[in-house]
């Protein structure tokens, strides 16, 4: 039986509600990832803070989001926006969906999870709910690899 | 769960060269001429203890550039769980040449790592909520430039704050200020200076004095590395922890593995200062009579342990 804790990433990369946007996206940049989890200062999961959400709220509002070729021109708009935002709280920005799965969680419920969910991590915490890591799409694909191979 | 702090980690790179030539081009050709592993000494001793079985071992520390992305990859390896801050500067490498014929070893120490104060606040967050769950927390190794040497002092004191028990293993002014903060336990390393609380050890009695001068200054319990030996300081006993009949072929992860098998046995036992030590002195023979620097299982310590002796000094 093939399960979360053997494909999973265990780390507590995290950020805490009253970090500001600023240690979020240096933390994301510096880390590669584009998702992080939220945590209390106890280390309970309470959600999650994805940058595309971040940049909903630097780009020009007119253009909306993802029109990349006109953001170029509107360039300065955004880093001004983002000024702006940059040392608000976490607790402003993120989703309290708290979509998670367990270490003794099987695969296989990853994949339903992940994929109604259009999430590419889901996080991972024990039983009183506190952060243990996280599981991405790249690991739910190798696994699928690995049950073919069998 | 375990907490280890490791602030300065470093990538280890050792090349395995049939002669090492300076000044001309050597060649590997072989895998097992190159060998690239995650190194500090709080991490060594965090995976020891999860090959020892535990499966929450966690390891706190700066990582720095894309080479700590690396690094940290290689940690997950073997399932101890990060919890790294990310640094501009790249983390440390370090590098080890070593020829066959004859034999030479060359070691490259790489001290350019270093951290800014905001990395600094970062990892003061991220250990407060990360040692929530901990029941010890082991402190081992050097520190970065641009860190204070009061970082300990200030780690301790929270875990303190915390009842979480500390067992810090470090070395120079940033061991001196730690004992402020009472640690549990200490056991300082001073092979690159000689040194303990400024004072240079040599005979034994120089060695019986700076444990006690440590534990005045603020921790409870002592352990001295002293020679082959080790010199462990409870509240008013000291006794030295010896091997018989062993064969030495590398002290190179063998403090580690003491450190680990010494949580290992408190973690198990009720808390007896005398048989955890011996205990740990068992793991770090069988560390020393291996070229492999991890325990892989408590049974071969426990296999070792009929060669440790005690002995009561004072």
């Amino acid at each position: 039986m093939h399960l979360v804790k053997d494909y999973m990433m265990r780390t507590l990369n995290s950020v805490c509600t009253t970090d500001d946007i600023e240690d979020v996206i240096r933390l994301m940049h510096r880390t590669e990832m584009s998702v992080l989890p939220v945590v209390d200062w106890e280390n309970n999961f309470l959600g999650t803070i994805y940058s595309n959400n971040i940049l909903k709220n630097v780009l020009p509002e007119q253009y909306g989001f993802l029109e990349t070729r006109r953001l170029l021109h509107e360039v300065n708009q955004a880093a001004e926006n983002l000024s702006d935002i940059k040392t608000r709280d976490v607790t402003d920005y993120m989703s309290r969906r708290k979509l998670t799965v367990r270490e003794d969680d099987k695969m296989n419920n990853v994949a339903d999870i992940m994929l109604d969910n259009e999430e590419s991590y889901l996080f991972v915490v024990n039983q009183e709910e506190k952060l243990r890591g996280y599981i991405s799409r790249a690991d739910l694909l190798f696994y699928l690899l690995e049950v073919g191979e069998m | 769960m375990i907490t280890t702090v490791t602030l300065n980690p470093a990538i280890d790179r050792e090349y395995f060269v049939e002669t090492n030539d300076p000044g001309n081009h050597q060649y590997i050709y072989e895998d097992d001429g190159i060998r690239v592993s995650p190194g500090g000494k709080g991490l060594l001793s965090a995976i020891n203890l999860r090959n020892m079985g535990y499966s929450d071992v966690q390891n706190i520390g700066f990582v720095g550039g894309k080479q700590g992305l690396f690094f940290e990859r290689m940690v997950q390896d073997h399932q101890v769980t990060t919890n790294y801050v990310y640094t501009k500067n790249e983390i440390r490498n370090n590098i080890f040449v070593i020829g066959k014929d004859p034999v030479t070893y060359t070691h490259y120490n790489d001290y350019t790592y270093q951290v800014d104060e905001r990395d600094v606040k970062e990892l003061i967050k991220r250990y407060k909520r990360g040692i929530v769950d901990s029941e010890y927390v082991m402190m081992s190794g050097s520190i970065p430039e641009g860190v204070g040497f009061d970082i300990y002092r200030r780690l301790i004191n929270i875990a303190n704050e915390r009842d979480k028990p500390v067992y810090l293993h470090a070395s120079g002014e940033a061991l001196n200020q730690a004992l402020d903060a009472e640690p549990k336990f200490v056991v300082p390393y001073f092979k690159h200076t000689n040194k303990i609380l400024d004072e240079e050890v040599e005979t034994l009695d120089d060695y019986v004095q700076a444990g006690k001068k440590l534990q005045e200054a603020g921790a409870e319990y002592v352990m001295i590395p002293f020679h082959c030996d080790r010199l462990v300081f409870s509240e008013d006993e000291v006794h030295s922890i010896s091997a018989k009949n062993f064969c030495l072929l590398n002290w190179l992860g063998a403090g580690e593995a003491y450190n680990a098998a010494f949580f290992d046995y408190i973690l198990n036992n009720s808390f007896d200062f005398i048989e955890a030590n011996k205990y740990a002195g068992a793991a770090a023979l069988v560390v020393a009579e291996e070229r492999d620097i991890f325990i892989h299982n408590k049974q071969e310590i426990k296999d070792m342990i009929s060669k440790i002796t005690v002995e009561r000094v004072e």
